[in-house]
């Protein structure tokens, strides 16, 4: 077997063909063999959260991943929320409340909502920041990011 | 470096045996965190997420079997995890975030052998079984055995850990599982796992075990006999806690200091047992 293998990923709705190396992790070939910056590298040890993804619509780290091991899975990154340049309901609804300072968590902050969102139409705060307590933010106290979630949970309603 | 994905565990074995310097890869929550930080270089990844029958918790004639490859969330979610077994469930309730137990497996946690990692502590309260298999066959080892130092464990080259066996808990049995951290989802500064029985108040079975003290989960055959036939109160807590402070060898690092995490087994001890007798009501 070869060292770099050709694999197929989908990612967004979309079929990159691309080859990794066997470490590289999925958060380098989403940045830097496929542009989409928008997964961010924070501690690249799977501890803030700045880099999650949806594998297979589960929130994950992309920093722990390796891109080879995805080639079965669908994968969504916070540019797959806006398909069209239209921001989703969550975004609108982080957008909406101030929830970003400096912004650098607001993409895995924004995947873990679209998730929770997804399988809870109507979370409790436990439940909010039970789903949050993987993603650091530096700038806030959590409690807009909180709020944008239970404002975006009445508007999917 | 290579990269395989065998759909067996035949497969999966013969590429161990072949090359001693592969690694398997289950979850990655720990290999490649490590991979990152470049503190291992692993000559090939042998991948698990093909190999069905390494999924997964089944029943089996005296127990209960955990497949190498699940994840943290479905045992946390595991209702068969009762009695003196519910340690485990709490434990893997206590790793990390959701996204990391969405990922993480069993098998690759207690590979990985962090001492203050959540399931190692557990699974030595709990008394479990590790199945090792190689192209030579399969053993069982006692998981005390299993955890030798530091991210070293009884694993030998060519062999990987396959599954968990624990036998099925006795009725009245209990177990609880507590954890001090500097944050929710941090590793243990200190984490005490208690499994064992009480008849009418009395003590009939004890098994503790103490993590982040130590280069292994720390375990006290002295404080277990403390604890088997008393009717556990105060006083007899707070021996069992001395003689588990005793057998620990704490270091001062970043989550704290050796005193600090012995004064944390003195705190622990106590709540782990109000804790069991909550999880028993």
């Amino acid at each position: 077997m070869a060292e770099r293998q050709s694999i197929e990923l989908h990612i967004n709705e979309e079929t990159h063909v691309v080859s990794p190396d066997t470490g590289n992790t999925l958060l380098q070939v989403l940045r830097s063999t496929l542009s989409l910056t928008g997964t961010k590298r924070g501690c690249n040890q799977g501890v803030c959260g700045a880099c999650t993804v949806l594998r297979n619509g589960v929130p994950a780290r992309s920093c722990l991943t390796l891109a080879v091991e995805c080639d079965d899975e669908e994968i969504t990154t916070i540019e797959g929320l806006a398909p069209n340049g239209k921001a989703s309901i969550v975004q609108q609804a982080f957008v909406k409340v101030g929830a970003p300072q400096c912004g650098f968590c607001m993409p895995g902050m924004v995947l873990v909502a679209t998730a929770l969102l997804r399988e809870h139409s109507n979370p409790d705060q436990a439940e909010i920041r039970e789903a949050l307590s993987g993603n650091l933010c530096r700038c806030t106290g959590y409690v807009k990011i909180a709020e944008a979630i239970e404002l975006a949970a009445e508007q999917l309603v | 470096m290579q990269y395989y994905r065998p759909s067996t565990l035949e497969q999966a074995l013969a590429l161990l045996a072949e090359d001693p310097d592969a690694r398997c890869i289950a979850g990655g929550a720990t290999l490649v965190a490590m991979m990152n930080a470049d503190l291992v270089q692993p000559s090939a990844l042998v991948s698990l997420k093909g190999i069905s029958e390494l999924q997964g918790i089944r029943a089996t004639s005296d127990g209960l079997t955990i497949g190498a490859m699940t994840r943290h969330e479905v045992v946390s979610k595991e209702v068969r995890l009762t009695g003196r077994l519910e340690v485990v469930r709490m434990a893997a309730g206590n790793i990390g975030h959701p996204p990391i137990r969405s990922v993480g497996t069993i098998g690759g946690s207690i590979s990985h052998a962090d001492p203050a990692a959540d399931y190692p502590t557990a699974l030595v309260a709990a008394e479990a079984q590790i199945e090792i298999m190689s192209q030579n066959g399969r053993r069982l080892v006692p998981v005390h055995e299993f955890f030798i130092s530091y991210y070293t464990t009884a694993l030998e080259p060519g062999e990987m850990v396959t599954a968990i066996h624990l036998a099925a808990p006795p009725s009245g049995s209990v177990s609880a599982y507590c954890k001090v951290g500097r944050t929710e989802g941090d590793f243990a500064t200190v984490s005490v796992a208690f499994s064992g029985a009480f008849v009418d108040g009395q003590c009939t079975a004890a098994s503790v075990a103490i993590g982040g003290c130590g280069e292994a989960p720390i375990r006290s055959p002295e404080a277990n006999a403390l604890l088997i036939g008393a009717f556990v109160d105060s006083d007899c807590v707070a021996q069992a806690a001395e003689a588990l402070v005793n057998a620990c060898d704490p270091l001062d690092d970043v989550r704290g200091s050796a005193d600090y995490r012995r004064l944390l087994v003195r705190r622990l001890l106590p709540r782990v047992f109000s804790q069991a007798s909550q999880n028993a009501a």
